[in-house]
Formats: C-alpha cells, structure tokens, sequence
C-alpha cells in the first residue's frame, strides 16, 4: 500500500525524498527505542539469565555452583517432575470442554432469541474479576461443608457427599472445573465474533437444502469457524498452562500432596518457597519451551490456513 | 438436552411443501410456532448459563453481610463481614497501591506501545519488521519462565523494596500485545496523511503528537481497559515484588486467604471490593474490551 502511495511523488524531488527518508528511519527508530529496551531488557534477556541459572545449583545467596546440561537429564529422571508433568497433561483434558461449551452457548446466542445482548454480557463478566477472587468462590464451592454439597443434599443426594479438594485427583479434577468456569466467556466471545464473520447466505442455503439447526452446525458452521477454533485452543492451552498460579494458590497451594501442582507453580515452590533459583529456573526453561511448542504449532496452522486460499 | 433432540424429527417438513400448492397456510404456521419454541427453550438454557455464571457473584454479595455462625448456618444477615474486612486488612492503602501502580503501569505501557507502534506502521527503518516480530513474540514469554532471573535483576537494582518492579514487570509484560494492537491501528491510517503534515513542516515527532495519537484515542481505550483489568487482577508479580505494605488488594486478599485463619465472611467482603473496580471498568467500557480481545485473532 505505502509503495503506490508514494510512487507519484519520487521522480520529481528525489533529493528531498531521501532526507526526508532518512529522517523518517531515525523517527522510527527513536520512537521504537522505549519498546525494544522494555521488552527486550524484561522479557528477553532473563530468558537467557534462566537458561544459565537452570544449569546451577544456587540458593540465591552463596556462590552458584556450576552443574551443566545434565541439569536437565537429572530433572527428566525426576518421578517429582514426572508427577507434576502427569498433571499438567491432566489440565489439557479439560481443554475439550473449556471450547466446546462456549461453542455450544455462542451458537445458542447467536440465534439471537430476546435478550442475548444481556446474555451475552452476562457470560463474559466473570472474565473482569481475578483468579484470586473466582479461586476464593471455588473454595467455598467445592468445601466440605460448601455449595455443591448442599445442592447435592437439597436434591436428596446427600449421600454422595464429597470433599474434592481433600484428596490428590478430585482436587485437580476441581481445579480443572473452576478453570472451565472461567475460560467460557472469553471462548464464547471468540466463537460468536466468528459467527459473526459468516455469510449468511451460506446458513440460509443448507436451510433450503433440507438441513436441520443441528446439521448446519456441525456441517457448515464449525468448519467455517476452524480458525477461531484454533486460537481459543491456544488462548486455553496457554491459560491452563501459566495462568493458574493465582488459582492454586488460593485453592490448594498446591496440595494436597503434589496433587495440584502444575509446572508453574512448581516453579514458585521451588525458587520462592524453597529457595532454590537454579531448579526453579529449570523447570521455568521446561515450561517455556512446551509453550514454544504450542506456539508454533499455532504459527504452522495459520500460515497452513493462508496457503489455502483465503 | 430437549434442545438439541427437539428441532431434529420436525425439520424435514420444511423442505417438503413445493410439491402441495393447495395448502401452503399451513406449514408456514407450523414452522412460525415451531420457532417460537425454539426461542423459548433457547431462553430457558440462556437463563441456566446465566444463573450458572452470575451466581458466584450474589454468592459474594450474600454471604459478605454475614458473621462467621450467620454463614456457617447460610441465614439472617449483619454488617459483620464488611467491619471485620477493615479490621484485618489495610484496605484503603491497598485499594491506593492497586490504583498507583495500575496507573503507572499503564502509563508506561501506553507510551512505548503508541510510540512503538507508529513507528512500526509508519516509520519503517532497516529490519523494523524483524524488531516488531520479535516484541509481539514476546507475548509467548510465560513470567514463571523468566521470574527468577527478573528477581535477581529488580532486586540488584534496589526496585523489589518500591513500586518501580513490579510497575516495570506489568508495563513489559503489557507491551508487546498493546504495541500489536496499536500497530495494526495505526496501519489503518492514511499515509498520505502523514506525508502531508510532514511536508507542511512537522516534524515525524510531532506528527505523532498531533496527528496520530489524536486519531487512536480508541485504541487508546482499548490497550486501557484491557491492561487495567488484567493488572488490578494480577496476583504473582504483586506478591513477588512489591513490598508488604504496598500489597495491591488483589494480593493483600490472597495472602489473608491462604493464612487460613480469617472468617469466610470479610474475604467474601473484600472479594467483592476488589471486583467492584474492574466491573464498573468492564459495564462501562464492555466494547473495548471485547474489541481487544478479538483483535488478537486479525492479521
């Protein structure tokens, strides 16, 4: 666009042009300067600093002592690591569930019966509140002597009466529900601007084809959505994945046992809790490139997407 | 469940009547009333959801007006919870440091992601695309991976004792998707009309002073709103690097949860006051938010 729209003006005053180029580049370049040292001083180079600490052995106090890449190996061998990497794996089946509700409710909003304006409103309002105040509701929910068990004993179902957060993989399952909880609205935001993206016509010919409401979605809707589908995938892997702490924090601390700690919080333990940086470290480093992992996959499937024609 | 089994038997009728001209009354008014069903059943799964995602709301709201036995017996109501909250937890001054460093924060975000992203859209230089690549992956960076060597750094530059590390720890970790976010803004602008105000003698600083930044004031409020919400709510960098007694309320409520030894009633109290903020913030400016968060998904 910027190459047409400066072709008409070049031949004629080309000296001016290129001093007006250079002082054009010199502006980027100053205006971009606060970012780069921001991001880069903040962002990128700890990066560095974490993958040199990962290969120490340091309390944040004495000398660091020098390990090397066997660092990793050893972490690898870990059955600690293992066990939190087992629950991290746990996490993703919620994944399913964190898209597939929100796909269900923006199609049910995006039949646009009385009110969905509200609706629509309403849904997404829990994504303005904080972890720690969603962590501190959950808790009430799940206790012994909390809501769902009175639900539970109001629906004369009292003698399936739980303490999910007591015991290592209904704490986790817990954990799981709470975060589906909170991912639905900002999904259901996602998957209705996509609806909204959709000819119409299309919907209106499978209805003339015979199609029912069911059919349409599966049929034509959901494909059409691929895209969108893909980053809220991403958005909840990398949610469940690094946004937790807060929740775990306030809802289990972790516990009992191993039972709800993920990697990132296993991050915390190490380097805040127990004082050891270079571990800590090491187990950010193991995060960070699981991360990498999804982000690429992400980066493969939208230029696969471009190359088929959009 | 009756929603999705409920339109499936009835459906192939509609496509049937072409071959019936007689009575095309008839199934027209089937299907009128047939929607209309729907609606209603549609509504009713709508009013669950909402039950379901409101309640923990009234939940805090309900429950904050109690005393400990009030709530252990979930009746009667009292002032308890609210006076308790005031006794246990310094809230005004929390409720300052939440706004201080939100304020802050944003402010600096907001700086290097106007600046940064005209430069981007506008201002091309050698290999500008490649820096802009690298600050939107940024976005990829999890703070767990990187938080051990961010304390060491903050600290050795004596700013885990002040608002300085955690305000500096938001502002980077805001940048990169603000910075996105207004560089795809300001590629909307003509860039004729930036040529034109630096032909007439500004300079490219001042362009950006007194042309851009006037015409992104929405994506101004867009990068606001977002960040605002995300640092009031924000729990690990606060509770990292900021020191006890200039704790934001979102961490000063976490840290009084998990000592375990206050009442349910004042945390359900300050739960709420910590929400109220970024409610009114979200009621208010629900359309920026909701642009923001879409924007991720354009080119």
């Amino acid at each position: 666009m910027s190459v047409t729209a400066d072709r008409p003006a070049r031949p004629a005053r080309r000296a001016g042009r290129s001093r007006l180029g250079r002082r054009r580049r010199r502006a980027g370049l100053l205006l971009s300067l606060p970012a780069i040292l921001l991001v880069g001083a903040l962002l990128w180079a700890p990066i560095g600093q974490a993958i040199r600490y990962s290969m120490t052995s340091w309390n944040g106090y004495s000398a660091p002592v020098w390990i090397g890449p066997s660092a990793y190996t050893a972490a690898l061998k870990d059955p600690i690591v293992h066990r939190v990497l087992e629950n991290n794996a746990l996490l993703l089946l919620a994944v399913p569930v964190a898209i597939g509700l929100p796909l269900i409710i923006a199609a049910l909003l995006n039949e646009h019966v009385r009110g969905w304006r509200f609706f629509r409103s309403a849904y997404f309002l829990p994504t303005a509140i904080s972890w720690v105040v969603i962590g501190m509701v959950a808790l009430q929910f799940f206790a012994a002597n909390g809501i769902l068990n009175r639900l539970l004993a109001d629906i004369g179902l009292g003698s399936v009466h739980s303490d999910m957060l007591a015991s290592e993989y209904s704490a986790l399952a817990a954990l799981a529900l709470t975060f589906i909880w909170s991912m639905i609205g900002t999904n259901t935001i996602i998957f209705l601007t996509g609806m909204a993206t959709l000819d119409p016509s299309l919907i209106e010919a499978a209805r003339v084809d015979g199609l029912n409401r069911w059919q349409i979605f599966w049929r034509v809707t959901l494909p059409l959505l691929t895209r969108f589908i893909q980053f809220a995938f991403v958005i909840t892997v990398i949610s469940a994945f690094s946004a937790l702490f807060s929740l775990i924090f306030v809802m289990t601390g972790g516990g009992p046992g191993l039972g709800t700690t993920t990697l990132e919080f296993f991050v915390y333990q190490a380097g805040f809790a127990q004082g050891q940086f270079g571990t800590g470290a090491l187990y950010g480093i193991i995060l960070f490139v699981i991360m990498i992992i999804v982000g690429i996959g992400q980066l493969r499937l939208i230029r696969h997407e471009d190359g088929g024609g959009w | 469940m009756t929603a999705k089994s409920a339109p499936v038997p009835i459906s192939p009728p509609v496509a049937a009547p072409p071959g019936v001209p007689a009575a095309p009354a008839r199934p027209w008014r089937a299907a009128r009333r047939r929607r209309r069903v729907t609606a209603i059943v549609i509504f009713a799964i709508m009013g669950v959801i909402v039950i379901v995602m409101l309640f923990p709301f009234w939940y805090m709201a309900e429950n904050s007006f109690r005393n400990q036995s009030q709530f252990d017996q979930q009746a009667g109501h009292s002032l308890a919870g609210w006076t308790q909250l005031f006794k246990e937890l310094p809230v005004v001054q929390e409720l300052v440091s939440s706004t201080i460093v939100c304020a802050a924060a944003i402010a600096l975000i907001l700086v290097v992601a106007t600046t940064a992203g005209f430069a981007f859209a506008k201002l091309r230089y050698r290999s500008s695309g490649l820096v802009f690549l690298l600050i939107v992956a940024a976005m990829m960076v999890p703070l767990q991976s990187i938080i051990i060597p961010e304390y060491v750094n903050l600290a050795r530059f004596h700013l885990v004792s002040n608002y300085g590390g955690a305000v500096l720890v938001y502002a980077a970790l805001g940048a990169p998707f603000a910075t996105f976010l207004m560089a795809t803004y300001y590629r909307g602008i003509s860039d004729e009309l930036i040529e034109a105000a630096v032909m007439d003698g500004l300079s490219y600083e001042r362009t950006f002073l007194q042309i851009a930044i006037p015409l992104s004031l929405p994506a101004i409020a867009t990068v606001t709103v977002l960040q605002f919400i995300q640092i009031w709510d924000d729990l690990l960098v606060g509770y990292l690097f900021l020191p006890t007694n200039e704790r934001t309320i979102t961490v000063g409520l976490a840290v009084l949860s998990s000592g375990r030894t206050t009442g349910i009633p004042p945390l359900m109290a300050g739960s709420l006051l910590s929400a109220i903020p970024a409610i009114v913030v979200y009621l208010i400016f629900q359309r920026y938010l909701i642009r923001g968060l879409t924007l991720g998904m354009g080119k």
